[in-house]
């Protein structure tokens, strides 16, 4: 039998070509295309609306709250993966003790609907 | 050599070059690019170590919501580019305290007695830390639920609290 950790050559293969493709992409366009550079060229939008001001500018404070949101329910996911595989083996008491575990962080996210933090004014 | 030696080389490769990098640039986008990079090379260097579960876990806690967390973090703070030259003060102090983390890191890496014997999990990652978690460690598991809340709690109080400020 072939070792199962041979199939990430297949994996890294994979993951070469897509660092290939655009590199590739980009450099053959470099060769062709015509080089003519003048100042309209090089800004954002060539024929539309004069951008005014950076990109890089500080954010509103909500944008945070969202990503954190985020984050807890993406671990909260994690723990949902090896729970729902291996569901079969563990029975009812699994299933009791996910559901302590999501209701603690349903109680998380009523909190936060209730200071309004899911608005947007 | 084996294809493994030659993974694990570059991936370490990458993951310290994305540290180092993170720490030299001075524009704060920049940082976080190369801290993206170093999640991802850990993630690849878990995957070498047969615990695809946690390199999964890498990619998508790490990589995907830590990394964008940690962008929107900096671009609520000033970030234009700015240099400020350390004192000669400072520069001694992280010095010193880089200097004994290292040698605390180094002695408990030299005391530790590692178990030679190779275990291989590849097949069925997932459902062993499953059962694990819901047999062995049902207390730490729920206590992990309750860290989740304090920290949601917490977060929101402290970003509702900037916000009145900012008003």
């Amino acid at each position: 039998m072939p070792l199962y950790t041979n199939n990430y050559v297949l994996v890294t293969i994979f993951l070469f070509l897509g660092i290939l493709l655009p590199v590739a992409a980009l450099t053959f366009g470099r060769f062709l295309r015509p080089n003519n550079l003048y100042p309209e060229k090089q800004t954002t939008y060539e024929s539309g609306v004069e951008p005014t001001g950076e990109s890089w500018i500080q954010f509103n404070v909500k944008y945070y709250i969202y990503a954190l949101l985020f984050v807890i329910f993406d671990v909260e996911t994690i723990f949902l993966y090896p729970w729902a595989v291996a569901y079969d083996k563990l029975g009812l008491f699994a299933l009791i003790e996910m559901l302590i575990f999501i209701v603690l962080l349903i109680i998380g996210l009523i909190y936060a609907w209730k200071k309004k933090v899911l608005e947007w004014k | 050599m084996s294809g493994e030696f030659i993974a694990f080389f570059i991936l370490s490769l990458f993951t310290i070059g994305g540290a180092v990098f993170m720490i030299s640039f001075t524009r704060v986008v920049h940082m976080v690019v190369s801290l993206a990079f170093t999640f991802l090379s850990i993630a690849g260097l878990y995957v070498l170590l047969e615990a695809e579960f946690v390199a999964v876990t890498q990619v998508i806690v790490y990589a995907g919501a830590v990394a964008i967390m940690m962008l929107f973090g900096i671009m609520l703070t000033p970030h234009r580019e700015q240099e400020e030259d350390a004192g000669r003060a400072q520069k001694v102090v992280a010095f010193i305290a880089v200097a004994a983390f290292f040698l605390i890191a180094f002695f408990i890496i030299q005391g530790t007695t590692w178990d030679p014997s190779v275990h291989h999990f590849t097949e069925d990652n997932t459902t062993m830390i499953g059962k694990t978690i819901f047999t062995q460690y049902v207390i730490p598991f729920e206590l992990v639920s309750v860290l989740l809340l304090v920290a949601l709690v917490g977060a929101i109080i402290l970003a509702k609290r900037e916000e009145n400020d900012s008003e």
